[in-house]
């Protein structure tokens, strides 16, 4: 079996919709385990009360943010580097839901900002450097937006997603580097995470959820972009090749 | 299993604020994509004019 074939966005094109559901049903599955889980059974957290529930929705929105740009520059990079049109398809594909994430992950912490620390927004450098990874995505979006030609467009969006992902390290840990309002990772890639276990397994599950959304969302933007960048997209997935 | 009380303590303002705002974004992520995937394919129903034999001559092409 060629799977380079799939290189080519026709090709991929129907694959693609046929992957759709089997992320899209879990996402939401997911979703609705996760809620339950958060809601139903972890408990009030003694010092934040109820409050501390917008992180089941903050974190993994603040998580795939960041990761959804690290995967953007690296197919930007890829496409650019090899002349991979799908590559730099899938790195368009990629900005809008992290945009989206990015923008959950600012209003919700706004929202759990105001409750705890008592104002919606300071220039915290968590917070800061995320609003700057928002800027990022949207000079990403605007930048291919004002390029006619795709190809040029492609490279000039490489470029900016390959700079700023120096962003994503800084707001990683932002938290260690600085003094900063934000709190300090709950989670931790090495040692054991500070927060009980049913609060752990919601935040955890509604990760997966957010991973298998955002998979679901950019097949189907990657879809709408082959179709309207390659004119017989559409006709090859109407006679199923 | 514990029921939430639906004010969250007196923060069901700033709880609830969060998920409905990501509800909003979600339904409009999913929203705009399938109408633009409906426009762009209208769009191609109208304009496309390379019959389906040729284009399936073409895959047969590519993928030999």
């Amino acid at each position: 079996m060629n799977l380079y074939k799939y290189a080519s966005p026709a090709m991929f094109y129907p694959v693609a919709g046929k992957m759709i559901p089997w992320f899209a049903i879990p996402a939401a599955v997911l979703f609705g385990v996760g809620l339950f889980v958060g809601f139903f059974i972890a408990p009030t957290d003694f010092q934040q009360g109820d409050a501390y529930r917008i992180i089941f929705i903050h974190v993994p929105a603040a998580w795939m943010g960041m990761l959804l740009y690290v995967l953007m520059a690296a197919y930007a990079g890829i496409g650019w580097a090899f002349n991979a049109r799908l590559s730099s398809m899938m790195a368009s594909a990629l900005a809008t839901t992290g945009a989206m994430f990015t923008l959950v992950s600012l209003v919700t912490g706004a929202f759990w900002g105001k409750p705890t620390w008592g104002t919606w927004w300071v220039w915290d450098a968590r917070m800061t450097s995320t609003l700057i990874l928002m800027f990022l995505y949207i000079g990403f979006i605007s930048l291919q937006a004002a390029i006619e030609d795709p190809r040029r467009a492609d490279r000039a969006g490489a470029v900016i997603a390959l700079v700023g992902v120096i962003n994503v390290p800084i707001i990683y840990f932002s938290v260690q580097w600085w003094n900063t309002l934000h709190q300090g990772a709950t989670i931790r890639m090495i040692g054991k995470p500070t927060i009980a276990a049913p609060m752990l397994a919601a935040l955890l599950i509604m990760l997966a959820a957010c991973w298998l959304y955002s998979v679901a969302v950019v097949l189907m933007r990657l879809r709408c972009i082959i179709l309207e960048r390659e004119q017989n997209a559409a006709r090859f997935a109407e006679v199923g090749v | 299993m514990n029921w939430p009380d639906l004010s969250m303590g007196g923060y069901g303002f700033y709880v609830w604020g969060s998920y409905l705002f990501s509800l909003i974004a979600i339904v409009w992520e999913v929203w705009s994509l399938s109408h633009r995937k409906k426009a762009l394919i209208q769009q191609q129903s109208s304009s496309n004019s390379v019959p389906a034999s040729v284009l399936r001559e073409s895959a047969n092409e590519t993928s030999s």
